[in-house]
């Protein structure tokens, strides 16, 4: 990854070794925390919107350090996006689970598992979703249109 | 929670919010814009709403940014001769005379965490109000302690879940936009 392969996307990378290790040093400690919002928000403020926006901010970071090329095809696109279909799923899933036991669309109370599991078993599912999103966000905006600029992919 | 603190935040989130709207360098206006948010996050956590600041500090102050950054690291930067925008001083006018009418309305509010703001009354005329319906019963009802958290997936799941789908939308839309719908 030299710095001319990184000028595709207009955003020029400069290899810092500030900023690679600041990095280093704080990314595991983001994506604790965004995974700590995302599993605590039942009890303490926070929740699954906050806690994905924390751990997609570490792909930001990264793509500050190492270049968002390569932090793109480190994270493969696919992952993200079934990442985020997941989540959608598992929401989805739980909503129409409830009309089979005799409850209305998304009614939790009617779960066989006690509604705080619910909850949390939801929460993690927006988290995925928001964390897929905002990196897919990041990556993508940064490679532009297909048709012009990019790497064509 | 000090006065000073509170009136310095106010005075700097209206600084930021000005500035972001009038100068002219969109670069210059998005690291303004994520000064403000800042600001916001602070004022959140001072009027006792930690979801919100947290979300105001992840999204507005952080990927809101980057994402503004992103976009406009695509299109030329042109330089300009006038740091700000020309004002219309008419426009300037009617939003002063607005600005006004609606502060004439804040000393009639309650003061901030007051016991006595009718938005926090758990029982009026001994009815549960739905306020004191989410503080009392979220515990019984879903077992957490986040009223937030229980009205959010709980009793309000059907608008979060199209909040979801909406998140998700927006990804379709940038990535059908772009020409970018499958990654090779």
């Amino acid at each position: 990854m030299s710095a001319e392969e990184e000028h595709e996307g207009g955003s020029p990378y400069t290899e810092s070794p500030v900023i690679i290790t600041t990095v280093r040093a704080v990314s595991p400690f983001i994506l604790t925390y965004g995974i700590f919002i995302t599993l605590h928000g039942a009890n303490s403020p926070g929740g699954g919107f906050q806690g994905g926006v924390v751990m997609a901010s570490v792909a930001v970071l990264f793509g500050f350090a190492f270049g968002i090329g390569p932090t793109r095809e480190w994270i493969d696109g696919r992952v993200l996006l079934g990442i985020v279909a997941a989540g959608i799923f598992v929401f989805a899933g739980i909503g129409l689970l409830a009309p089979l036991l005799n409850g209305n669309v998304l009614q939790l109370d009617v779960m066989p598992i006690a509604v705080k599991w619910s909850i949390e078993i939801i929460e993690v599912a927006i988290g995925a979703i928001v964390a897929g999103v905002v990196a897919g966000l990041f990556f993508v905006l940064s490679q532009g249109t297909a048709d012009n600029g990019g790497d064509g992919a | 929670m000090s006065f000073t603190l509170e009136i310095a935040l106010a005075v700097f989130v209206v600084l930021t919010a000005v500035s972001a709207a009038l100068l002219r360098d969109v670069l210059g206006a998005i690291v303004v814009f994520a000064a403000f948010s800042l600001g916001m996050s602070i004022i959140w956590v001072i009027l006792q709403a930690p979801d919100v600041a947290l979300t105001e500090a992840a999204v507005g102050a952080g990927v809101m940014g980057v994402l503004f950054l992103l976009t406009i690291a695509k299109t030329a930067r042109p330089s300009y001769d006038k740091v700000v925008e020309s004002v219309n001083f008419k426009a300037v006018a009617v939003v002063g005379v607005l600005l006004l009418l609606l502060l004439s309305t804040v000393p009639a509010l309650p003061e901030v965490g007051s016991p006595d703001s009718p938005a926090v009354q758990e029982r009026v005329d001994g009815e549960l109000t739905p306020y004191g319906y989410y503080v009392q019963m979220t515990p019984e009802d879903t077992g957490v302690q986040n009223a937030v958290a229980a009205v959010l997936v709980f009793y309000r799941g059907f608008d979060t879940f199209g909040e979801a789908v909406v998140v998700f939308s927006a990804l379709v839309g940038v990535l059908v936009v772009l020409g970018r719908e499958v990654e090779r």
